[in-house]
């Protein structure tokens, strides 16, 4: 008996030390909360993701601050989203984070106001990318500074080009040329263009060509005639035979893989995808505006930037290391070793050393004419339905209005 | 010596000591999460920020239509899971009788039918993903034989039966190896006088063996129907819910608006209709099991 009463007893004091150690990462966190200005909570599940922001702090050592040091913590792009908001919310949160620009109406309860402590830092907030900054601003105040501004790109395939005696395509594109292409490339098995179910990929594309967005004055515009008549414009571009409709769920990697297989002509991708398909690919990769109707360029400018949390307690200590982060000598430094087009443009010449001529000016010609994807904080439930809904768009069962009535109903 | 009467304060407090680890597990992820989410069903409760009381809202507004989704993935949901499971029993029943019959070759068959069960399903429906696209595998087959397939991911009328057939090749390994078991457990002198009466294959089936496997089919029954209400990684990995809501289903449903779109109150009421539903559709086989399950044998 006395046996069993000491193995229950020491059953339970393991019990008890186990719960304990548990709970002995709170010690651990509150000694660490001193520190929280100097953490960033990111997307950074991958080697790829964490040389992108080691490359950050080594950019700040190269120019000159050798103990510059932040500690990175997160989880994968796709989870980040959910996950800094609870993140956030615990008492030991790292004080630095990031967002895209489209998700930075999402985000704007986590982020804290950043324009008094750029006044007091003397940062001047104006050297950056216009449309970055209108894209990370919520509620008439900037909620994070920008590190990147990428507009998005026609890649297309050179060969295909050439050996359809088509000539390649440049900062101007117009659609009535881009579709005759399409029509030309496809052939023999092969698609001139590819489309996914993303909302991005390609029909916002498609549309920011033509200037037009689906947000005005912080409301959406899912049912705006122009953007419905351009995203039906690139639903029918299944009809006319250029693409592959999409299946649901199909996302924007299906093209990407399909362009990079050669079996794909033309596909419209964000710029830090350009090392890989220049790396990746059997063929001279080259870059063009999407096609608008007038044949002048239209940006869609997406990007990223570091904010600060509101949650955090040394707000000042934070945004000194931000400001670290988004000079112009590191955002160069960081263009030239990852390939994000940088945030500032007398730094561009960072991205663009080693790039064609021509690439460098489709790229200079989208940042000058481009507008950031403003949206909502029900973004995610737009791209989540459009991705949901779209294969019967691109298939014909349904027209885009349709779709975009339903999306919109649907958020209210 | 056989012991009597109350135990005593001694081996209560063993008990106890014996009990917390097990109770304790029990009521911290248990039962402390299913109140809460009780609670929070009756919020607008936002991953991060000010939450809202709201009462019975979410209630309300998913049984009285007013969601416009609702209604659609319950009923697909539902098609899911009563299909998915009529199909995998007979199914499941069918191979554990014919591999019954065969001694040598049984359990090679049993294993090789139970390896996707063990093999994520993530995985698994990634590849079903590659198979089914409008040019994949099974489209390429049906053409050499002068079939055109149907886009099964991207047409809605083919699109959860879609779903149904891949569930089915990841799942019925499992049922499988439980009928199995119940099959084994029948004494072979049974079907053997059964024989020596007169009886034919098929009617030995329904009357000997079906009786007798009864409860291990009530049991597989009972676990398959509530798997197939909770079934989320098909439709997420092989359509999203697509085409339009055609494959949207509960927990599809419930994560999105949870996780995707920041209305923990709202998944949460969605989830105890789930619940509700699910343990009503239990209560029911419980009830219905006493016509045909047999526990005599």
């Amino acid at each position: 008996m006395k046996i069993r009463q000491m193995a229950a007893a020491a059953a339970s004091l393991t019990l008890v030390l186990g719960l304990a150690a548990c709970g002995g990462g709170s010690g651990d966190n509150k000694a660490a909360a001193g520190d929280r200005p100097n953490q960033m909570y990111t997307w950074v599940s991958n080697q790829s993701d964490r040389e992108q922001w080691e490359t950050f702090i080594a950019g700040v050592k190269e120019s000159g601050d050798s103990e510059f040091n932040i500690t990175l913590d997160g989880p994968s792009f796709q989870e980040y989203w959910t996950l800094v908001k609870t993140r956030m919310a615990a008492s030991d949160a790292p004080c630095i984070i990031t967002t895209q620009a489209a998700r930075a109406q999402e985000l704007g309860s986590l982020l804290a106001p950043l324009d008094d402590l750029a006044k007091e830092a003397g940062l001047d907030l104006s050297q950056y990318n216009e449309a970055m900054m209108q894209g990370l601003t919520v509620g008439g105040t900037v909620r994070a500074i920008p590190y990147d501004a990428e507009p998005m790109l026609l890649f297309y395939n050179k060969e295909m080009f050439e050996a359809a005696g088509l000539t390649a395509p440049g900062a101007d594109y117009s659609r009535e040329q881009f579709l005759s292409d399409a029509k030309a490339l496809t052939k023999d098995g092969k698609f001139g263009f590819a489309v996914s179910s993303d909302i991005g990929y390609p029909p916002l594309a498609i549309s920011f060509a033509d200037g037009i967005v689906p947000t005005k004055d912080g409301e959406l515009t899912l049912t705006d005639e122009a953007l419905v008549k351009d995203i039906q414009w690139t639903m029918d571009l299944v009809k006319e035979g250029v693409a592959a409709a999409p299946n649901p769920g199909d996302t924007d990697e299906v093209g990407r893989q399909a362009f990079m297989a050669g079996n794909v002509a033309m596909f419209i991708d964000g710029p830090w995808f350009y090392s890989t398909y220049q790396d990746g690919s059997d063929f001279e990769v080259g870059i063009a505006a999407p096609p608008s109707t007038s044949g002048q360029p239209g940006g869609m400018i997406q990007g990223s930037g570091f904010g600060v949390a509101d949650s955090c307690p040394d707000k000042a200590a934070a945004f000194a290391n931000i400001v670290k982060m988004t000079t112009p000598e590191v955002v160069a430094y960081v263009g030239q070793h990852r390939g994000t087009v940088p945030s500032i443009a007398s730094a561009l010449s960072g991205w663009s050393e080693g790039k064609p001529e021509a690439d460098v000016k489709v790229v200079e010609a989208l940042l000058e004419s481009g507008q950031p994807l403003v949206t909502t904080p029900q973004w995610n439930q737009v791209v989540t339905q459009f991705s949901q809904y779209s294969s019967d768009g691109y298939r014909g069962n349904k027209t885009a209005e349709e779709i975009m009535t339903q999306i919109s109903q649907a958020i209210g | 010596m056989e012991r009597t009467g109350k135990p005593g304060y001694n081996q209560r407090l063993l008990a106890l000591i014996h009990l917390t680890p097990g109770m304790a597990g029990f009521f911290i992820f248990i039962v402390v999460p299913l109140i809460a989410s009780l609670v929070i069903s009756l919020y607008n409760w936002p991953l991060y920020g000010e939450r809202e009381f709201v009462g019975i809202q979410h209630y309300v507004s998913l049984l009285t239509g007013q969601d416009p989704v609702f209604y659609t993935v319950l009923r697909n949901t539902a098609i899911f899971a009563i299909g998915y499971t009529l199909a995998n029993l007979i199914l499941c029943t069918a191979l554990a009788v014919w591999l019954h019959s065969l001694p040598d070759w049984g359990p090679f068959f049993r294993i090789l039918l139970f390896i996707p069960v063990v093999t994520p399903m993530v995985a698994n429906a990634l590849i079903w993903r590659l198979m089914l696209q409008d040019n994949g595998l099974v489209n390429t087959l049906l053409g050499a034989v002068g079939i055109q397939g149907p886009s099964w991911l991207g047409d809605g009328k083919w699109a959860l039966a879609s779903l149904i057939v891949m569930s089915l090749w990841q799942g019925i390994g499992y049922n499988i190896v439980v009928l199995a078991a119940g099959l084994n457990g029948i004494n072979p002198s049974v079907l053997e006088a059964a024989r020596i009466d007169g009886t034919n294959a098929w009617n030995r089936f329904w009357k000997v063996t079906f009786p007798m496997l009864s409860p291990s089919l009530f049991f597989a029954s009972v676990m398959t129907v509530i798997g197939g209400f909770k079934v989320f990684t098909q439709p997420y990995m092989l359509t999203k819910g697509g085409p339009g809501d055609s494959t949207n289903t509960i927990v599809l449903y419930l994560y999105r608006a949870g996780f995707s779109y920041d209305r923990l109150g709202f998944a949460s009421s969605m989830a105890w209709i789930l619940f509700v539903i699910i343990m009503l559709f239990t209560a029911l086989q419980f009830v219905g099991q006493k016509k045909w399950v047999n526990y005599d044998a």
